[in-house]
């Protein structure tokens, strides 16, 4: 019923970026611990999050980027977040992410300021 | 499982299964663009139906697959109003707000959220109703155009 998460890493200059494919939820957590831990993103200083604008995103899938968001700042790395609807902006906002994360309206203009 | 219940009322029964909860959402936000709410408010009754029904499989019904969780969707005094029922005994422990420098300091769970996200994106939110059925989440939203044409 869930569409299956996949996240490719690239990386871009001196930017890693996760292309979030599909749901984000509890479930999503291995996928996002493989993608965190993936050669590219290891030990960048700057990650970027791409999310599927029409993807569905629960309490249980901001508590999967939570965890990210700790284990990012304690290896004092910076994430910004990317496609994200308006909606979930403002979910985001709402839960607090925003303080550990700038969200941008594009990729393009997450890698112009990151850079 | 969807019926509607008499004129204004629609009523989904779901199994005790997560991924489910997003034929509730998938109902709510189509009984809500039939009454006329505006897409933004729409997709805040959409997360809200999904946080409600999570909640009632997860810790209500305890993920028994026996249970059934209830939504109900009516119109009511200038509101919509959404009732989740699951077969448990309410919410013993209802948390606050979370506390986001908390979380990623690990000093408070990660989630947690589902409540939080209700409170914050609807007008009403009301928990631990008992009855003989079970335990109910009522949740409203305002009409922008409380009197509505007979549809």
């Amino acid at each position: 019923m869930a569409d299956q998460n996949k996240i490719i890493v690239e990386t871009k200059g001196t930017v890693a970026v996760l292309d979030i494919k599909g749901d984000v939820t509890g479930a999503s957590e291995p996928f996002f611990s493989e993608a965190y831990h993936h050669p590219d993103a290891d030990g960048t200083g700057k990650l970027l999050l791409k999310f599927d604008g029409e993807a569905y995103i629960n309490s249980g899938g901001i508590a999967v980027l939570i965890q990210l968001l700790a284990e990012a700042k304690r290896n004092r790395q910076r994430v910004c977040i990317t496609g994200l609807s308006a909606h979930f902006k403002k979910v985001f906002h709402m839960v607090g992410i925003t303080r550990f994360a700038d969200i941008f309206p594009s990729v393009e203009e997450a890698l112009k300021e990151m850079g | 499982m969807l019926r509607e219940t008499n004129k204004r009322q629609v009523e989904i029964i779901l199994p005790t299964k997560i991924g489910y909860e997003r034929m509730a959402m998938a109902c709510s936000a189509s009984f809500a663009k039939f009454w006329g709410l505006e897409p933004e408010r729409i997709e805040d009754l959409k997360t809200a139906v999904s946080e409600a029904c999570m909640n009632a499989m997860e810790h209500g019904n305890k993920g028994r697959s026996e249970t059934r969780v209830v939504v109900n969707l009516w119109l009511e005094g200038g509101y919509l109003v959404v009732q989740v029922r699951d077969e448990g005994t309410g919410i013993r422990d209802i948390p606050g707000d979370p506390d986001i420098h908390k979380k990623i300091r690990k000093l408070e769970p990660p989630r947690g959220l589902g409540l939080f996200l209700m409170r914050k994106l609807m007008d009403q939110v009301e928990y631990n109703k008992i009855t003989a059925e079970g335990h109910t989440v009522r949740m409203a939203l305002k009409l922008e155009k409380p009197d509505l044409p007979a549809k």
